[in-house]
């Protein structure tokens, strides 16, 4: 009987094992699988600015006029447009690449390019693209089949990098959400299978130079752990985030800036916050070393801005501020002397699973500031819950808050950062500064070494002046890319992942 | 029999209309999915566009009569996040769902039921003290852990089976074997209870003193009339399945109907929310149907 259980457990494991093996063998040459957090609703070019659509999308099927060199130092690069210069304050002119073709076998030219910027602005389309632009309105004009103007009214300093983000269709692409992307990028989309996988394969006819990349495969999976076991297993290659709890192998599991600034807002709108002293004290109280390598992942770096450093315009000039619990006790004595009312309630608001360990950080947050006298409560919120407390109108009954939160900006601008989070109108401002408001009007609307210079001077005027927040880590996240492939995740993992960037060892 | 049917249908019919009253306002007290769909930074004209594009800017009650005026025609309407029909969403989801469904519930209902009816002959004897002990475990162990446990060991260490996906037979053994855990120690339970209290009727001893076999004393005389209270248990275990294992999809990357759901009703994609409600309540509706079936085949007097 015993043996006869044996023989029936071998039995059944003969007929599912040959089954298993083509399951777990590594993918083909010149085949890479990449597992994703997040699946996609749509495969639709003008949303190419998510970062789950991005990363499958962005350069791999659909290019744009100009690309932004994020990690290096060539700035904005020409992709599908030679070169660009400026007609007037508010027009810019494009000359285009020739001899491109979409992958359906249309000609990419100037009539191409208008009807993409048109589908990206028409208001019959739900796009992102118009969120970049604020008010301005886009307009395109054909000058010749290789030659296109790009106007925008009011004038955007920086409407090529604008570009980079305006992904290029055909002209005959229909003017509603598509789910078969077409574009001139070194990819076509050869596959959907909904809730599966979607698969890219590489085209012969590409303009550029052909990627190493053959086949790319992308699977999606919510649970880090079980995308982090994929690569291990070879079910996958590249697991571009996995949580930095499963990033346990160190010879797979590799760090990257992942754009986003963690920082707490400093609501001025309510005692005792509104008093410059308690602002300071409370960067004063916050030692924010004795959290990179425990509480937050060592390759954690300190934020001294709302941008990451690689953007334009980032002041190296201003640094971390040090802990000194001593002089926060100071300046808070001082503030009340002066009677301000500092032992008000201060509530430190958190969002519930924002990243690994955020309620440890949060608690040593609230810790560190009674430390210094502050009477800090903590609480933590669902998203939604969340949005409510941190964008306008702010509730009038709260209590003073201090409200953390991450930001991403990846573009390479502060103007995407900068009039939400500091301007007196900014959906996310916690105070009002009449300069703080010309100097970012100033800034956005400069060109070239002036704009840079202008951003540096806000940002350094909003630490020494302003104290707006308690600006706290640039953060980072965990890529896990296995031994087959050559891949350097980099701070533009997040939003693109360019398959001609991975080769093979 | 004709009447039993026709009178589940009109109660079903009753209770579904009701059911997309509910969820169909209920749902909207959620909020603006456009505030979802859209990023944060979004303009108000944007907002704006996207309410006028979905309709959202009519009054309530004309967005349900138009819901309602085009369900008579079957059409549930648009996906707002994946811009083709509901239905269409839904009946993909669900395809992978029942598939797992019915593998799993048949699995648990024939290894429950012999397991149970063989424990149930000798109460506390060592077979039946084991399988008590196994299922009991089996029935308290959280999903998720069992199913993340099942991936590290199966999948990372042994290699022996995919972490998760789907594309092969091999694919489907860890979500089965995960989803079959919970309600196998639980009908397992009922069988053997039921069965216990079987062998201690008048007819069953009976039948023993008429020299009748253990076999057929089982699987003849008492597992017929055992079997009533567990056709509940099934069923409302079944109904569960069908409504989405969400913790299994979620962690097997299982393109079922439950992780779509809950994905839905966060990013208040309304269409899809209802248009899931009404398939996975007609499936639960033709599962009841088929369970009253079986009593009245089990049991003569529900017949009558």
């Amino acid at each position: 009987m015993k043996y006869g259980l044996i023989s029936l457990g071998a039995a059944l494991l003969s007929v599912v094992l040959p089954a298993a093996s083509p399951a777990l063998a590594q993918s083909a040459a010149g085949d890479v699988t990449i597992v994703l957090g997040e699946g996609v609703d749509l495969m639709e070019p003008c949303m190419s600015t998510r970062s789950n659509i991005g990363r499958i999308l962005l350069q791999n099927i659909n290019e744009t006029l100009t690309e932004l060199d994020i990690t290096g130092d060539k700035g904005l690069m020409p992709r599908l447009a030679e070169s660009w210069d400026q007609q007037n304050d508010k027009t810019w002119r494009f000359h285009l690449r020739k001899n491109i073709k979409f992958s359906d076998g249309s000609d990419f030219n100037a009539e191409a390019v208008k009807y993409s910027i048109d589908r990206a602005m028409s208001p019959k389309l739900a796009c992102e693209t118009p969120r970049y632009f604020g008010s301005s309105k886009i307009t395109a004009t054909v000058v010749d089949p290789s030659t296109v103007d790009v106007t925008a009214e009011p004038g955007q300093a920086i409407l090529p990098l604008l570009m980079s983000i305006v992904t290029i269709v055909p002209a005959n692409t229909p003017m509603e959400f598509t789910r078969n992307p077409v574009g001139t990028g070194p990819y076509k989309m050869a596959a959907w299978n909904v809730g599966q996988n979607i698969v890219l394969q590489r085209r012969d006819d590409y303009w550029g130079d052909k990627p190493d990349v053959a086949k790319a495969t992308y699977v999606f999976r919510s649970d880090p752990a079980v995308a982090a076991a994929m690569v291990e297993t070879g079910e996958a290659d590249i697991a571009p985030s996995i949580s930095a709890t499963d990033a346990t192998n160190s010879k797979l599991d590799h760090a990257y800036p992942n754009s986003e600034v963690f920082y707490a807002r400093i609501d001025q709108g309510k005692p005792p916050l509104q008093d410059k002293r308690v602002r300071e004290a409370l960067n004063l109280a916050i030692d924010r070393n004795a959290f990179v390598g425990t509480l937050v992942p060592a390759e954690t770096t300190l934020a001294t801005a709302m941008v990451p450093p690689s953007t334009l315009g980032f002041n190296k000039d201003v640094k971390p501020w040090p802990f000194d619990p001593d002089k926060a006790k100071q300046l808070i004595a001082a503030a009340k002397a002066d009677g301000v009312p500092v032992d008000s309630k201060i509530t430190l608001v958190g969002r519930t699973n924002l990243f690994p360990n955020v309620l440890e950080v949060m608690e040593a947050i609230q810790g560190m500031l009674k430390d210094v006298g502050l009477n800090v409560d903590l609480q933590m919120y669902e998203v939604a819950e969340f949005e409510r407390i941190y964008t306008k109108p702010y509730s009038p009954d709260r209590t003073a808050q201090l409200v953390t939160a991450q930001h991403d900006n990846a573009r390479g601008d502060p103007v995407f950062s900068m009039f939400f989070k500091y301007h007196t109108n900014g959906p996310q401002s916690g105070f009002s500064d009449p300069k703080v408001d010309k100097m970012i009007e100033d800034a956005t609307a400069a060109t070239g070494d002036d704009r840079a210079k202008k951003w540096s001077d806000l940002i350094a005027y909003l630490n020494d002046e302003i104290v707006p927040d308690i600006l706290l880590f640039n953060q980072v996240s965990f890529a896990r890319i296995s031994e087959r492939v050559t891949f350097k995740p980099t701070i533009a993992t997040n939003g693109q992942l360019q398959l001609s960037q991975i080769g093979f060892k | 029999m004709r009447k039993l049917i026709f009178g589940r249908v009109v109660s079903s019919l009753f209770s579904l209309i009701a059911l997309v009253v509910a969820v169909f306002f209920l749902s909207r007290l959620t909020g603006d999915p456009a505030a979802l769909f859209l990023p944060r930074e979004a303009t108000q004209e944007m907002l704006d566009n996207f309410r006028r594009l979905h309709g959202l800017n009519d009054p309530l009650i004309v967005q349900f009569g138009r819901y309602l005026w085009d369900l008579v025609h079957l059409d549930f309407g648009e996906s707002l996040r994946q811009a083709r029909p509901a239905i269409d969403v839904v009946l993909e989801g669900f395809t992978w769902t029942f598939q797992l469904a019915v593998i799993t519930i048949t699995l648990v209902t024939v290894t429950a039921i012999v397991i149970g009816s063989i424990a149930a002959f000798r109460p506390g004897g060592v077979f039946d003290r084991f399988t008590s002990v196994v299922s009991l475990i089996g029935a308290s162990a959280p999903d998720f852990w069992v199913a993340i446990v099942a991936i590290v060991v199966f999948a990372v260490k042994l290699a022996w089976l995919p972490t998760s996906g789907t594309g092969s037979f091999a694919h489907w053994i860890l979500p089965v074997a995960v989803l079959f855990i919970r309600p196998f120690g639980l009908i397992l339970q009922v069988v053997r209870g039921s069965m216990i209290q079987c062998f201690g009727s008048l007819y069953v001893k009976t039948a023993r003193a008429k020299g009748v076999g253990n076999a057929s004393i089982i699987f003849v005389h008492t597992l017929r009339n055992a079997m009533l209270p567990v056709i509940t248990v099934i069923g409302d275990q079944a109904a569960a399945m069908l409504n989405g294992a969400v913790i299994v999809e979620t962690i097997f990357g299982f393109p079922g109907i439950g992780k779509l759901m809950i994905d839905s009703i966060l990013q208040r994609d309304f269409n899809v929310v209802l248009a899931a409600i009404m398939v996975t309540a007609l499936a639960i509706f033709v599962m009841n149907t088929l369970i009253d079936l079986a009593y009245a085949i089990l049991d003569p007097r529900v017949r009558t």
